[in-house]
């Protein structure tokens, strides 16, 4: 009798322990909240239109701007020469036009005195010369263009990040030499595994905890995206697949990435484009007060 | 329940790790309790017994962690 109570109070007690590692194992396994996830934001990253030596820097590291604010000015001088040349051709040019016509306009009046070749020769030449008076004129706008482009503009307002340019410093048209983190851009980049999905809907709330701060922030899940890569996938030197030929026994789950917008921009919090964070989806209509 | 990490002067560990811990140290303290009060006369297959122990206090601080 009181063995077979001793054997039915440890089985009862297995029997809980099973309910309550099945509940780890939901939670651990099946629930949808990563610790993988990082914080993001829009990086815009600067290159000037003109190449040239940085006269002027007007920004600090870490500075914020406005858009539209200059940034730096590109050594001027040989686009205002560029400019000042273009302006002289367009002079000639509208000269040689002048020239031109006032020739044809007298060979027409000569009537029949000259050949018809020469009056049409005179037409001609004074079409081509209008031709390139209209070609001396865009090289104008061009040259007035890239003037105006010496002073480099934040396309958006945001804060300038890891500016490592100095002024004197040579820049090339083209190549970046600041970045900027747009305001108001952040969102969260969360890495699920692939089992979790199933339960994450666009739409989901979600609740963020960024590893700086320790109040919870909201957000919504926004997008999940549709591809990462496939190591398998990549080409050798004559394009056919490089397929690995191990297999292995064991495999984890690969993550996706899963694309988390903020419900209200966190203005208060410092955050930081790069930031470790986790995240919790929440069931849809089961949010926690 | 709301999960984050358990910073221990920047170095981050995954809670479950903290919950493990605490489950053992209070399980072993349930087991001494036992003992003392004379109801581990009950126990059938101790080893079995302290397996599902540990299993149901953790998963019980998981739980009240996760309210925290």
């Amino acid at each position: 009798m009181k063995t077979s109570l001793r054997i039915a109070v440890t089985l009862a007690m297995v029997a809980l322990a099973v309910v309550a590692g099945y509940g780890l194992w939901h939670h651990y396994m099946v629930a949808p909240w990563t610790r993988d996830a990082r914080i993001r934001a829009d990086i815009v990253t600067l290159a000037p239109d003109v190449s040239g030596r940085v006269m002027e820097l007007r920004v600090r590291d870490n500075q914020h701007v406005e858009q539209g604010e200059v940034l730096m000015v590109i050594d001027p001088e040989r686009y205002q020469a560029a400019l000042d040349e273009a302006r002289a051709i367009v002079e000639v040019r509208t000269q040689e036009v002048r020239l031109r016509e006032h020739e044809a306009s007298r060979r027409t009046r000569l009537g029949q005195s000259i050949s018809e070749e020469q009056r049409e020769n005179a037409q001609i030449a004074a079409a081509i010369a209008r031709s390139q008076l209209r070609q001396a004129q865009a090289e104008v706008r061009l040259a007035e263009l890239n003037l105006q482009r010496t002073q480099v503009h934040a396309p958006r307002a945001g804060q300038v990040t890891n500016l490592r340019l100095a002024q004197g410093n040579h820049v090339a048209a083209g190549q970046a030499v600041m970045a900027l983190v747009a305001d108001g851009s952040f969102y969260v980049q969360a890495y699920f595994e692939e089992t979790k999905l199933p339960g994450i809907r666009v739409g989901d709330p979600v609740r963020i905890w960024p590893m700086s701060t320790g109040a919870p922030l909201d957000g919504v899940v926004d997008s999940i995206s549709q591809g990462i890569t496939d190591p398998n996938a990549r080409p050798d030197s004559q394009l056919l697949a490089d397929v690995d030929p191990t297999f292995d026994w064991v495999r984890l789950a690969q993550r996706i990435p899963v694309r988390i917008r903020f419900s209200a921009q966190p203005d208060g919090q410092r955050l930081s484009a790069g930031m470790t964070a986790s995240v919790q989806v929440l069931d849809a209509g089961q949010e926690r007060p | 329940m709301s999960w984050h990490e358990w910073a221990l002067g920047g170095v981050l560990v995954s809670p479950f790790l903290v919950a493990a811990l605490v489950a053992l140290l209070l399980t072993v303290g349930l087991r001494l309790l036992l003992r003392l009060t004379g109801l581990g006369r009950w126990i059938w297959h101790e080893a079995l017994f302290d397996l599902a122990l540990f299993v149901i206090v953790l998963g019980g601080v998981v739980a009240a962690m996760g309210r925290l």
